[in-house]
């Protein structure tokens, strides 16, 4: 079903991963892959558990089973900074930014630059933060004001930008266009593409099936924190990903469309 | 489109911040003028001088707790630590220490106190309210256990510098011998005041832990999932609150000559009142050092000049409990907007 003759050595693996809360299984035996310049889309319901396998990834939540390698290696995600060392970098649902901080302030959170002495550096971080959020959005203004005053498009900008400036290996992107106009929606769209042209790997969560179809290479759904079906893109269509989002299987006739003719 | 009236305004008018600071100034220099009319020996240098020492240890406090509060926090139990390291000092004094490290002892006291509060909210995930109010009652027990309830004097001539001495002082002895105070000089209290304030002001805006405090008050999940370690800040916080509760106690014990046991109860409230009358929030991630020292001066200024017009001390708490309202009223306001 996957493409077997890939050449390059997968970014990540997450292998048999388990999420219990009490007695519920929120993610039950998941395994998923990503490759280097390969956007993944993750799908599901609310609640079908793709947000949470994807916070276990960013190290905001911890798996109660299972193991995480990046690039061969195993490795622990109990804090957002341990994800953050591995190279994978989160834009959240949330955008997880502190409303009283500027923009600079947010982007270097918990990454602050610094002078000689010790001291925080702001004259850099502002003049960083300038160029980095100028080159998703050239009008951005009011780099000092506090982003609570900002637009969900300008919030979004940062956040966005906080995940590339680091020169993130790995990204997720939780609903990365649910506060965004048409023309920023492309402007992300352009973003995922040419991230992936540098070889960056992306997991997509998205309820949007039109930037699911347009960007993802392989979709990966999640039914009542089970994986129902990981396929290439070209294999199903938004009915075969809408069987298996809500009823948790595949139509009765289905085969692989791009082996259909 | 709602956000756009709101933008317009904002770029004639200061921000938030610095305008509730501004009133806040404004409020103080108001209430000067006003006790300048209603006592003529209100604005002298001696009376100022006064009020800076007694604001000094207020104002201590009111850093701690302006930290503590911008995390989101509060800490009840600084007055009661205060207390605590005061009778730890006293205690090893007694004991044959000499007083500098007695002192040090004493502010070490209160750190700890303040890191038990922060592992304690954080470790133990008990809300700050609960926690510091329960350190509130354990250490004012401690303190009162282990005097006996009793106050600890004789103390010795060097354990009153920090509280009574000053610099500058000019004293001239008259010709019938009597001395006379020309300028009665800046009490070391208001100087440890402005050393410290100025050294948490620059913590708080020119240091990581100071921006980190900031954030987690304004988001602590957004902080947490930006890799600040939130535990850490707000043990540094609860920390340096307690730190500074210490070194007001020593302050305060050593103006006073005399360890009491049951001094500053309700100081924690006059320095939470500083806090807000200068512009912090308790939902945390709003406050500064400086809008926090106004408030502690408004408070001190209140208090001094309405003793002097000879107001009871029953009214001042009545006048006091208004100005609190009144700022955290003019903060909702602000918040709405």
């Amino acid at each position: 079903m996957l493409d077997t003759a890939r050449t390059s050595a997968p970014l990540v693996e997450m292998v048999g991963i388990h999420k219990r809360f009490g007695g519920i299984h929120a993610v039950e035996d998941v395994s998923i892959d990503l490759y280097p310049g390969e956007v993944v889309g993750v799908l599901g319901h609310n609640g079908a558990g793709k947000s949470c396998l994807m916070r276990i990834l960013s190290g905001a939540m911890t798996a109660t089973d299972g193991q995480i390698r990046v690039n061969g290696a195993e490795v622990t995600m109990a804090t957002p900074q341990e994800a953050k060392i591995h190279g994978i970098e989160t834009i959240y649902q949330t955008l997880a930014l502190a409303n009283h901080l500027d923009a600079a302030a947010n982007l270097f959170l918990g990454r602050e630059l610094k002078t000689r002495f010790g001291n925080l550096d702001d004259a850099r971080m502002y003049a960083e933060a300038k160029d980095a959020l100028r080159q998703l959005n050239p009008n951005f203004k009011n780099l000092k004001d506090p982003v609570a005053q900002l637009s969900g498009g300008q919030r979004q900008v940062i956040a966005i930008a906080r995940a590339i400036y680091f020169q993130a290996k790995i990204l997720i992107m939780d609903e990365p266009t649910a506060a965004l106009g048409p023309s920023e929606t492309a402007m992300v769209a352009d973003l995922i593409r040419r991230l992936q042209a540098d070889g960056i790997g992306i997991f997509l969560i998205s309820h949007d099936m039109q930037d699911v179809f347009d960007l993802c290479d392989r979709v990966m759904v999640m039914n009542k924190g089970r994986d129902v079906g990981t396929f290439k893109i070209q294999d199903v269509n938004k009915d075969d990903i809408l069987s298996l989002i809500i009823k948790g299987t595949l139509p009765d006739d289905w085969t692989p469309r791009s082996e259909r003719n | 489109m709602s956000e756009l009236p709101a933008k317009t305004r904002l770029r004639f008018l200061p921000s938030g911040s610095a305008l509730h600071k501004f009133s806040a100034m404004m409020t103080l220099l108001l209430l000067i003028v006003a006790f300048s009319f209603t006592s003529p020996a209100f604005l002298t240098v001696n009376n100022g001088m006064t009020v800076l020492l007694q604001t000094a240890v207020i104002g201590l406090l009111a850093i701690g707790l302006t930290m503590v509060i911008i995390t989101g926090g509060i800490d009840l139990s600084v007055g009661s630590v205060l207390a605590l390291s005061g009778v730890i000092a006293g205690l090893v004094i007694k004991a044959g220490v000499p007083v500098l490290p007695a002192m040090a002892l004493g502010v070490v006291t209160g750190a700890i106190c303040g890191m038990v509060n922060g592992l304690v909210i954080t470790k133990m995930r008990i809300t700050p309210f609960v926690a510091t109010l329960g350190m509130m009652m354990i250490a004012r027990g401690l303190a009162l256990q282990l005097t006996g309830a009793a106050p600890i004097s004789r103390l010795g001539e060097a354990f009153g510098n920090l509280g009574n001495g000053s610099f500058f002082r000019i004293v001239e002895i008259q010709a019938n011998g009597f001395p006379r105070v020309i300028f009665p000089g800046i009490p070391y209290p208001a100087v440890l005041l402005l050393v410290m304030a100025l050294l948490g002001a620059f913590i708080l805006t020119r240091r990581q832990i100071g921006r980190h405090i900031y954030s987690v008050g304004s988001n602590e999940e957004a902080a947490r999932l930006s890799g600040v370690n939130v535990h850490r800040t707000k043990i540094w916080a609860y920390t340096a609150s307690g730190a500074l509760a210490g070194l007001a106690g020593m302050v305060l014990m050593s103006r006073l000559m005399t360890v009491q046991p049951n001094e500053g109860v309700m100081y924690e409230l006059d320095a939470i009142a500083a806090a807000v009358i200068g512009g912090a929030s308790l939902m945390g991630g709003v406050g500064s050092i400086s809008g926090s020292m106004i408030g502690a001066f408004i408070i001190g200024v209140l208090r001094n000049g309405l003793n002097m017009a000879g107001t009871s001390a029953f009214i001042q708490q009545i006048i006091i409990g208004i100005v609190v309202i009144g700022a955290v009223y003019i903060d909702q306001i602000r918040n709405r907007n």
